[in-house]
């Protein structure tokens, strides 16, 4: 019976709720796939505010690519940002290259791979284009009036790859 | 297109004497459909009236049907002893055959074939077998078709370089026919459209008149442009490949000024400014001079472009100056309007601009010289030259003809891998225009007049330039690039520094980099020549 109690006494004492925590969550998300990142945003209000911050989409983008690429923030940024980048660019660029090397496998195969500053560099070329293609339709800046929506020039991505 | 090569030289070669003998037998007669000769076999060197064919099919069937119950041994006999009188007149040709092999004809053969009126037995016979031979002979036929239309297209090429327009005329309608029993989705069906289309405005109109052949306005032509790029990787294979040699020629630098010849929308320039952008050491000033054409209704859209790529420069922190030339020709532009200065870094920039200045001469010489001549003197760090590869700039018009259909189907070829509508249409749209130029037009209107890779070179190097290798950094980006398009068709080679873009093997586009050779300084006082 005491040990009852004392479980009991254990669990109310120690219980624990992740949104109490939350430079835990920052790390685990840090850690974790597009995917699932993209999910995590549609658990509730405060994990989308999180998942929001451009921080944890550069890290996506960047935390496999050796050497760490450098001054690239500030252009990002001004391109519209790392989740817009990782949407529109480095997901399709990466599942598109590991296709071609590997065929098949999931989006978890996609995050493990280590990628070169060639192709970094290309992404933030197809980046900046698809950027400026933006301006030249809308004149909006970068980022937030346009949306999702893809420009015309990165089509060639998304289309369905025909091997 | 591999295996119609072999039918496309041995048909341009049999067509120029065969051709000719049937448009004089069909002078002599008055033009009577049923009685003339049939074009395609005509084309071939065969003389047979329409009407006789079904006869013609019949004899061929029965012949291949005796040679394959026949001995062996007969058929060598036939090969190595016989001698057969005057082959091209094919049905008596054929009877001659089937003697040999001892079967008997039950039909006299008809020794006059321009005689109007064949004899009764004749026809009746061949009415009361045609309808089966037509079933039988005519799927063969079908197949053939794609080879037919290019041979047909040879022959009325050859006869537009005669000046027989009204044998091409007839050939046209010969090959409006043909298009209809082929595929014209995709393949020679597509590409023989455009070239049938070409030839018979080249046979309506004349080909120096300007009016007709430059029907869109610059701003339709950069909405083509724009869709041809999205559509397929050979513009963007250009900017990216441009770019790298560029960035690379600009390290150390801190002023750089970046002439490009053909502005159009600026889509090249987005990725040099944020490459420069991130370059270790931080970004040079950055000069942009654009040259484009002049635009009609008062916008200055050179200004436009220029604007949006000042804005792009911002917002990354580059620093930016822009300046449009606008310049209906390369070789109005005077070197003073570029205003360049000494301490500068130059990057000449040319996509797809250098063949343009290889028509007429001016009073002023060959524009290619003047312009290159110019180039020299600016001293560039590197001129950026790409260029298709092909040879559309042939004196005889019907190697232009064939080499253009040769090129322009393989990249039909790689086209037709691309889904996105309506990118595919009008990028197809850009396409037709480069060849309605090849074919229609002559003198000045004729602009595309592309060059092969070694020709330029050879021109390069006596106008005083230098080639500067295209390093592997460039290389691995083109073929990085090539493996985000969907098609695994695409091939990057490198030739002797250059880098060419392919398909199937077959290059496409070349691009390659120069330096000026600076020139020697002017020696003091007067020459003397011993």
């Amino acid at each position: 019976m005491v040990q009852i109690h004392e479980y009991n006494d254990e669990k109310n004492v120690g219980s624990f709720c992740i949104n109490d925590n939350m430079d835990l969550l920052i790390e685990v998300l840090k850690r974790v796939d597009g995917r699932s990142l993209s999910t995590a945003a549609c658990v509730c209000r405060q994990w989308c505010s999180i998942v929001r911050n451009d921080s944890l989409w550069e890290h996506l983008c960047f935390r496999h690519v050796s050497p760490p690429p450098v001054g690239v923030r500030p252009v990002v940024s001004a391109l519209g940002g790392y989740r817009r980048l990782y949407m529109v660019c480095v997901r399709p660029v990466l599942s598109r290259l590991k296709r071609r090397r590997i065929g098949g496998g999931g989006e978890s195969e996609v995050v493990t791979r280590v990628w070169n500053q060639h192709e970094v560099e290309l992404s933030l070329s197809l980046f900046c284009v698809e950027y400026y293609e933006r301006l030249l339709v809308g004149g909006g800046r970068g980022g937030a009036t346009a949306g999702d929506s893809t420009a015309s020039s990165l089509k060639f991505l998304c289309k369905p790859v025909n091997v | 297109m591999g295996p119609h090569d072999s039918s496309i030289s041995a048909a341009a070669g049999s067509t120029s004497s065969s051709s000719s003998s049937s448009a004089c037998s069909s002078s002599t007669k008055p033009p009577q459909p049923p009685d003339q000769m049939d074009h395609l076999l005509a084309g071939a060197g065969y003389k047979v009236r329409s009407n006789d064919l079904h006869q013609v099919a019949e004899r061929l069937h029965r012949l291949e049907t005796v040679m394959v119950k026949s001995n062996p041994l007969e058929i060598s006999d036939l090969v190595n002893d016989a001698v057969h009188y005057n082959p091209a007149d094919l049905a008596s040709w054929v009877d001659s055959l089937l003697t040999e092999l001892n079967t008997n004809p039950p039909v006299p053969v008809p020794t006059d074939l321009s005689d109007p009126h064949p004899n009764m037995n004749n026809m009746m016979y061949a009415t009361n077998h045609a309808p089966h031979l037509q079933q039988v002979v005519a799927q063969p036929f079908e197949e053939d078709v794609s080879i037919q239309l290019v041979h047909v297209l040879m022959t009325c090429a050859e006869a537009v370089q005669r000046g027989d327009l009204s044998l091409a005329g007839l050939l046209i309608d010969d090959l409006q026919a043909l298009l209809g029993r082929v595929n014209s989705g995709c393949g020679i069906g597509k590409v023989g459209s455009f070239f049938v289309d070409a030839l018979s405005r080249r046979i309506v109109n004349s080909p120096e008149n300007a009016a007709v052949h430059s029907d869109l306005s610059a701003y339709e032509n950069e909405i083509l442009y724009h869709h041809y790029y999205e559509a397929c990787p050979y513009l963007k294979f250009a900017h990216f490949t441009a770019n790298q040699a560029i960035l690379e020629a600009f390290e150390g630098q801190d002023c750089v000024h970046v002439i490009d010849f053909n502005l159009m929308q600026g889509l090249q320039w987005p990725a040099l400014i944020q490459a420069l952008a991130l370059r270790p050491g931080g970004p040079p000033l950055l000069r942009l001079t654009g040259i484009g054409p002049p635009s009609p209704d008062g916008r200055d859209s050179l200004r436009e472009i220029g604007l949006k790529l000042a804005e792009l420069a911002r917002s990354v922190n580059v620093r930016f100056a822009f300046r449009g030339v606008a310049a209906s020709r390369l070789d109005d532009v005077k070197p003073w309007m570029l205003q360049v200065s000494p301490k500068e870094a130059i990057a000449v920039n040319s996509i797809m601009q250098l063949h343009r200045l290889l028509g007429p001469n001016s009073s002023r010489g060959p524009p290619i010289d003047l312009v290159l001549d110019w180039i020299r003197d600016l001293n560039p760090r590197i001129l950026m030259v790409v260029e298709q590869e092909s040879n559309h700039n042939q004196p005889e018009f019907l190697d232009r003809f064939t080499e253009a259909l040769y090129y322009y189907s393989t990249m039909f070829d790689s086209l037709d891998v691309c889904t996105a509508q309506p990118e595919k249409a009008l990028a197809e749209l850009y396409i037709q225009r480069e060849i309605c130029n090849v074919v229609c037009c002559e003198g000045l209107v004729r602009v595309e007049r592309h060059e092969p890779l070694v020709r330029w070179r050879e021109r390069l190097i006596n106008a005083g330039f230098a080639p500067l290798h295209l390093g592997s950094n460039a290389f691995k980006q083109a073929r990085m690039l090539l493996t985000l398009f969907s098609a695994e068709g695409y091939s990057v080679e490198e030739n002797e520094g250059c880098l060419t873009l392919g398909w199937h093997s077959r290059p496409l586009i070349a691009a390659s980099a120069w330096q000026a050779i600076p020139k020697p300084s002017p020696t003091m006082g007067p020459i003397i020549h011993p």
